[in-house]
């Protein structure tokens, strides 16, 4: 209340309350304005509010996820290779891998000394690489876990930078060099993808399928508890058990190994069949090579010979010729022929080895000896036609069916193309005709097994991530009868008790087979005069047949001195393959457990 | 805001109710929200440690699930292990540095099965000698 008296005060009341009335107008003016913005400000933070949580919630949230979420893949793990009692001879492990990024690595000489010390690798190698301009470089890989660990351990003890460790699969083959042509090997990096031997003939049920997995995982790459996670299992490969017996295989590969020494030759494979069932117990080739470390190694020694080199098998094949006769009754044991030392055909002139003279032989004889020309004069009682059947029927000229990579089929020249003059002599005595060591050792297991040829086959059954076992269908087919099996198992038997091949007799067992001696033939250029393929191939015990064992060399030279001062060439099989046959079928019949015959 | 609002919207109640039970009333009327805040409170909290809960056993599996990948390449690492130490290359060399030689001669014990019929190497020769004819 004021008190200022007289008109003048009047108008000064009323010039306050007018100025109050004016100031209260300006004031509810910005008040309104104000809320008018609040109002508008909250309306639009509510209409963006809705916008995002109701109209276009489900993208904000699909656009959020998508950061979250990864798709990532599951690689599935090899399938192991087995030997026939369930031992690893190829198997996959997690192994470290270590890179590095030479543009964050301060010092390249101290990191490449301090890793390679640990590592073991060339410390010189690792500083170049270290030094160059790239972003990655492999410092080393497939290093073992407890090398890694001491590898981590320098790394964070000199804070090296620019190092990485991670890893990746890695396969390895336990037994070393054991059958290692048969069992091939794989690419070093992360695709494990076969390239030889049964790792890439069975390189599609090795690999299985690959999986994936989408997960929620934070910024750090942490997974999110309770978070998405779609799994999509991944299926791993098959595992493979194999038929070979591994301590057979290294018996054959040992004693391959030695002959190579002794006699100089450059090369040779051995090849032991299970009669009955067709199993291939072993298989060897030498020289050798560890598929785990294949650096520096000729491709050369990737092939399996038991399967991929062809070769004119010579006296082996007398086999099927005198089988043949034998099974057509053109013959018998028995049966004598005048035997000249020298036998003309057409312009080819045939000789048999170290005989100077006619001599009258049976069917037996010609067998234990090892007579071309015998052998011819039965061949020429069979004929072409009936040769040439008998040679299909046990299986020349067609792959084994083992389904192993690169195997050849050979060369068994169509009956219509066959000549009337030296093309069934020469096909007779194992000219023209090309086989590989595995055909060869098929024909002789048809002798041994009554006369049943029975596919040879490596894979013994197949295990899928499951667990469910399978096998392949047993094939097989008669070429024989069986009296003629069994009276050609009497021959074989002959050819190392009084024959060429005695250096194959077995002690406490009785065995047979066949000795084989060819001129090379090199493709393009033709026989060659100094080098030969030896070869011997039998049966053990000769009385219930175990085992076929298949021996071949090539190119042995030299000579060897026996007992009594005589000395023999080792380029006839009867020389040095005979002596392997000894040894592996010694080895194996222990393994297998046959007890001796008294032979 | 709340608590200057709170007596004002109280005092009509408290005059109709009147001053000798102006207050356990009040109390009354507040229970059930109280108990709905609590059930509230508690809820939230349930709902929370039950979530740390899961959260906690996702990550307790998450551990399982490297303990068991490690123990899987542990057992890995030990069947290559084994594998090696059954190659024959490397029992033979044990063997040889044994000192462990193959026997220079060896003689083998036979004994005829029960009932079966022995094999005499003599007949043997003889029928592979009518085999050969006039060989010796």
């Amino acid at each position: 209340m004021l008190r200022w008296g007289g008109g003048g005060t009047t108008r000064c009341v009323r010039r306050a309350t007018d100025m109050r009335r004016r100031r209260g107008r300006g004031r509810s003016g910005r008040v309104l304005v104000v809320g008018a913005v609040l109002v508008l400000g909250w309306v639009g933070l509510g209409y963006r509010l809705f916008q995002v949580q109701a109209l276009d919630a489900e993208t904000y949230a699909a656009q959020g996820l998508d950061q979250r979420l990864r798709r990532e893949e599951l690689p599935a793990d090899r399938g192991t290779i087995y030997d026939r009692d369930g031992v690893e001879l190829a198997m996959t492990i997690d192994a470290v891998t270590i890179t590095a990024n030479p543009t964050q690595i301060e010092d390249p000489a101290v990191t490449a000394a301090a890793l390679a010390g640990v590592l073991g690798i060339d410390a010189v190698a690792l500083r170049q690489r270290l030094s160059g301009d790239g972003q990655f470089v492999y410092v080393a890989r497939g290093v073992a876990k407890e090398l890694g660990e001491r590898a981590i351990a320098v790394v964070e003890q000199r804070n090296l930078t620019g190092i990485t460790f991670g890893t990746e699969p890695q396969r390895v083959y336990p037994a070393g060099s054991l059958a290692a042509q048969l069992i091939g090997f794989v690419r070093s990096d992360e695709t494990q993808q076969g390239l030889e031997g049964l790792e890439f003939a069975f390189d599609a049920a090795l690999t299985g399928t690959p999986g994936s997995q989408v997960v929620e995982r934070d910024q750090f790459g942490i997974p999110i508890p309770q978070g998405e996670l779609i799994v999509e299992p991944a299926v791993s490969g098959d595992d493979i058990v194999l038929t070979i017996d591994r301590s057979i295989q290294f018996a054959a590969e040992e004693a391959l190994a030695a002959a190579l020494d002794r006699t100089g030759a450059v090369g040779g494979t051995v090849i032991v069949l299970d009669v009955d069932s067709g199993e291939v117990l072993a298989m060897a080739t030498a020289p050798g090579f560890d598929p785990n470390d294949r650096r520096g190694v000729p491709a050369e020694l990737f092939r399996n010979r038991s399967i991929t080199d062809l070769y004119e098998p010579g006296s082996t094949l007398k086999v099927v010729t005198i089988a043949a006769a034998l099974d057509q009754g053109v013959v018998s044991p028995a049966t004598t022929f005048e035997v000249p030392p020298r036998f003309l055909v057409h312009d080819k002139t045939y000789t048999d080895v170290e005989r100077t003279r006619s001599e009258e032989m049976s069917v037996a004889e010609i067998v234990a000896k090892s007579s071309n020309i015998g052998t011819i004069m039965v061949q020429d009682l069979l004929g072409n036609p009936t040769l040439h059947e008998y040679l299909l029927r046990f299986g020349l000229g067609s792959a084994t069916g083992t389904g192993l990579p690169g195997e050849a089929a050979g060369t068994l020249h169509p009956l219509a193309t066959w000549c009337d003059t030296t093309c069934g002599p020469s096909t007779a005595i194992g000219y023209r005709v090309d086989v590989t060591p595995l055909q060869m050792a098929a024909v002789f297991a048809t002798v041994a097994n009554d006369g049943v040829w029975v596919e040879p086959h490596v894979v013994k059954e197949t295990i899928d991530a499951e667990g469910n076992r399978s096998t392949s269908d047993r094939v097989e087919r008669p070429v024989m009868s069986t009296h003629t099996a069994e009276t050609m198992r009497r021959l074989l038997q002959g050819v190392v008790e009084i024959g060429t091949g005695y250096r194959a007799a077995v002690d406490g067992y009785t065995v047979g087979g066949k000795t084989g001696t060819t001129e090379k033939l090199i493709p393009g250029v033709g026989y060659s005069a100094t080098d030969r393929i030896a070869s011997f191939i039998g049966i053990a015990p000769i009385d219930r047949p175990e085992i076929v064992v298949a021996v071949v060399l090539d190119s042995p030279h030299g000579e060897i001195t026996g007992e009594n001062g005589a000395t023999a060439k080792l380029e006839f099989g009867g020389v040095s393959a005979a002596p392997v046959f000894a040894e592996v079928v010694e080895a194996a019949l222990h393994q297998l457990g046959v007890p001796p015959d008294g032979g | 805001m709340t608590a200057s609002t709170q007596p004002t919207a109280l005092r009509p109640l408290l005059r109709q109710t009147g001053a000798g039970r102006s207050v356990a009333p009040a109390h009354g009327r507040l229970r059930p929200w109280v108990a709905f805040v609590a059930i509230v409170v508690l809820a939230f909290f349930g709902l929370t440690y039950g979530r740390i809960s899961l959260d906690r056993s996702g990550f307790m599996l998450e551990t399982l699930d490297e303990q068991i990948a490690a123990e899987q390449a542990h057992h890995f690492e030990l069947r290559v292990e084994v594998a090696e130490l059954r190659n024959p290359e490397r029992i033979s060399q044990a063997a040889t540095d044994l000192g462990m030689v193959f026997p220079g001669r060896r003689v083998d014990l036979s004994v005829t099965p029960m009932g079966a019929e022995e094999l005499d190497p003599e007949y043997r020769w003889a029928q592979l000698r009518a085999l050969l004819g006039a060989q010796p």
